[in-house]
């Protein structure tokens, strides 16, 4: 027998070996006494205190909590299991505490109608929450149909209940209503406001659980009409009447998926000048390492191209036009190079070209081209201003275009 | 225009993979990620620039009951032939499956060997089994398992664990019920044989 406690006492040793109680509720069933002693946060000592306060129970070396514990933490963190007859329980019992009203002994009263108003607002909830999981559930795990039907009718019937359980509800507090307000306290108020407010949700909640219900069964109830038209269809087929008592051949042409009409994977073709391109060269090697193709992987890379490439392109572009403005050049005998290069219409395309650019033109062409070029080596003066408005004055080799007669003997020596 | 203009998911390319070879996108399968890609055809301003997008190709999406399928705009009604074979050896194979014990439907799971020893255990189904034409198979196990093997192939079954040999049912399988069930039959055969099966739902 249990021995005199008090809740300090209780509370205590619970505090004490938390971790042991824990262990014992997540794990509810056959643990043994070794088993719970060889995890070392209990001694026997603390074992054999919990024991004799009745906190834990041991029978045939199994060891569980006693149930009182298990229910308080479980209703306390809502996680128990409910049934619906629970909340017929608590009806039962609010009815029975409303007729045993008495003014003197309201505060005693009061107590225990909060206390059951506030169980069946969380019952409820409970249930529909569980009942929900259970319907999804079953649609989409149970795979034996004729289960899941029967299961699924089993919840249509339970969710009846809860909505009964509701209405009942409703009525003992519409009926009580005058009493409540005779007692005049706020809190009875807010229960009662806010069991209302779950109620009217909770039955919004039961009304989609049951188009869920239906549509389910409707599915399956579908599957096994098409089932049964499958076997019809089968007879007529085995009687070799498919093709003219039905509209099969209608049906199934007007099949449209991609499977059913030979389609195959549509395949595109690469242009050949993509792919002597960069990214078609990406593409190559890929293909190759997938195929192990080694002549495909021959082709290297071109390196990345300077930033300032096409600066260099403007460069480019004069350098090729170079050749002709030589040629002209020499063409003409009225000038020579320096002042045929300052004075020279250059095409609008390649933009405005410099003083500066102009000068690097002539070096260039006179490095380039001295073999065919006349150098007279005698100074000229350019005069010019520059960017800050100075003047100034340029020196430069005379150079004219060569003679025939030279250009031949030059070409003999070499 | 540009893919870019279409701003597209990024598993686009997945969905058209498995969709071009002529597979569904069901919203109960798990492999290769299905689920996710079907999550994503869904949602109704993917399902649109995924259509405009796949339109350009002449291809068309088409949605059914949780799941999706593409479609070829002005098809040339070819390969009827084939067609009609294939839908043929459907019936064959649904009515099979119609008079098992234990139905499949949508999301159950099963192993072709549940099925080899129900039908080596019933007569009838033996004989629907061995009737159905198939290539290259002798015990009805094997024919079983080719059965499921057509099937996963036309995106019906998924094979859900390999080393057990289980294939789940899914959502695709609807379509195949649908086009069974879109067939008129002109005169009743089988006068008044219907098992009492309807229940009277509200």
């Amino acid at each position: 027998m249990a021995l005199q406690v008090n809740i300090n006492d209780i509370i205590s040793q619970l505090y004490q070996n938390r971790s042991a109680i824990e262990f014992l509720f997540a794990n509810r069933e056959n643990i043994t006494v070794n088993e719970l002693l060889s995890r070392g946060d209990l001694s026997s000592d603390q074992y054999q205190k919990l024991k004799s306060l009745d906190l834990i129970y041991e029978y045939e070396n199994i060891v569980s909590l006693n149930d009182a514990v298990v229910s308080m933490f479980e209703d306390f963190m809502e996680i128990g299991e409910v049934t619906p007859g629970f909340i017929n329980d608590y009806l039962n019992e609010l009815h029975r505490h409303i007729k045993f009203y008495q003014e003197v002994r309201e505060l005693r009263f009061l107590r225990s109608i909060k206390k059951y108003l506030k169980r069946i607002n969380s019952t409820i909830t409970r249930e529909i929450i569980k009942l929900q999981k259970n319907v999804d559930d079953t649609y989409k795990n149970e795979s034996n149909y004729r289960i899941k039907l029967q299961k699924l009718e089993d919840y249509r019937l339970k969710r009846d209940t809860i909505i009964d359980f509701i209405k009942r509800t409703g009525e003992v507090v519409e009926e009580a209503r005058s009493l409540f307000n005779l007692t005049n306290d706020t809190e009875l108020y807010g229960i009662i406001q806010s069991l209302k407010g779950s109620l009217i949700e909770n039955l919004d909640f039961l009304i989609e659980i049951q188009t869920d219900i239906t549509d389910f069964i409707n599915k399956i109830q579908f599957q096994l009409d098409v089932y049964k038209k499958a076997q019809k269809l089968k007879e007529i087929k085995d009687h070799g009447a498919l093709h003219f008592k039905t509209n099969f051949n209608e049906i199934v042409s007007s099949v449209n998926t991609l499977r059913y009409n030979g389609h195959k994977t549509p395949r595109t073709k690469i242009a050949v000048d993509f792919l002597f391109t960069d990214d078609g060269h990406v593409l190559c090697k890929r293909v190759a390492e997938k195929y192990k193709l080694t002549r495909l992987m021959v082709r290297g890379l071109a390196d990345k191209m300077a930033g300032n490439f096409k600066d260099k392109g403007l460069e480019q572009q004069i350098k090729l036009d170079t050749q002709k403005l030589v040629d002209r050049f020499l063409a003409q005998n009225k000038t020579n190079l320096f002042e045929y290069l300052m004075d020279y219409k250059f095409p609008k395309s390649i933009g405005t070209i410099t003083f500066e650019e102009r000068l690097s033109l002539f070096v260039e062409i006179a490095m380039e081209y001295q073999t065919i070029l006349d150098f007279k080596y005698r100074l000229q003066y350019y005069d010019y201003q520059d960017n800050e408005q100075k003047k100034k004055r340029l020196g430069y080799t005379l150079i004219l275009p060569m003679k025939e007669k030279e250009k031949k003997e030059v070409k003999e020596e070499a | 225009m540009l893919a870019e203009d279409f701003n597209l998911p990024k598993q686009t390319h997945d969905i058209f993979s498995i969709m071009a070879r002529g597979n569904f996108i069901s919203s109960n399968g798990s492999r290769d990620g299905m689920n996710r890609l079907y999550d994503i055809i869904n949602s109704p301003e993917n399902f649109d620039r995924l259509q405009a997008y796949f339109n350009v190709i002449r291809y068309n999406i088409e949605r059914g009951n949780n799941y999706f399928y593409f479609s070829k705009l002005s098809e040339p009604n070819s390969e009827l032939e084939k067609k009609l074979e294939r839908f043929e050896r459907y019936i064959d194979i649904i009515d099979l499956l119609a008079s098992m014990d234990n139905k499949i439907t949508i999301g159950s799971r099963f192993r072709p060997t549940e099925i080899a020893e129900e039908c080596n255990a019933n007569v009838r189904l033996k004989q629907k089994l061995q009737k159905i034409p198939l290539y290259r198979s002798e015990t009805l196990h094997n024919k079983v398992r080719e059965i499921c093997d057509l099937m996963s192939r036309d995106s019906y079954l998924e094979l859900e664990d390999e080393k057990t040999e289980s294939y789940k049912v899914l959502d695709s399988y609807n379509y195949l019920l649908d086009v069974i069930n879109s067939i008129a039959i002109y005169e009743d055969t089988t006068g008044g044989s219907d098992d009492a099966q309807g229940l009277i739902y509200n």
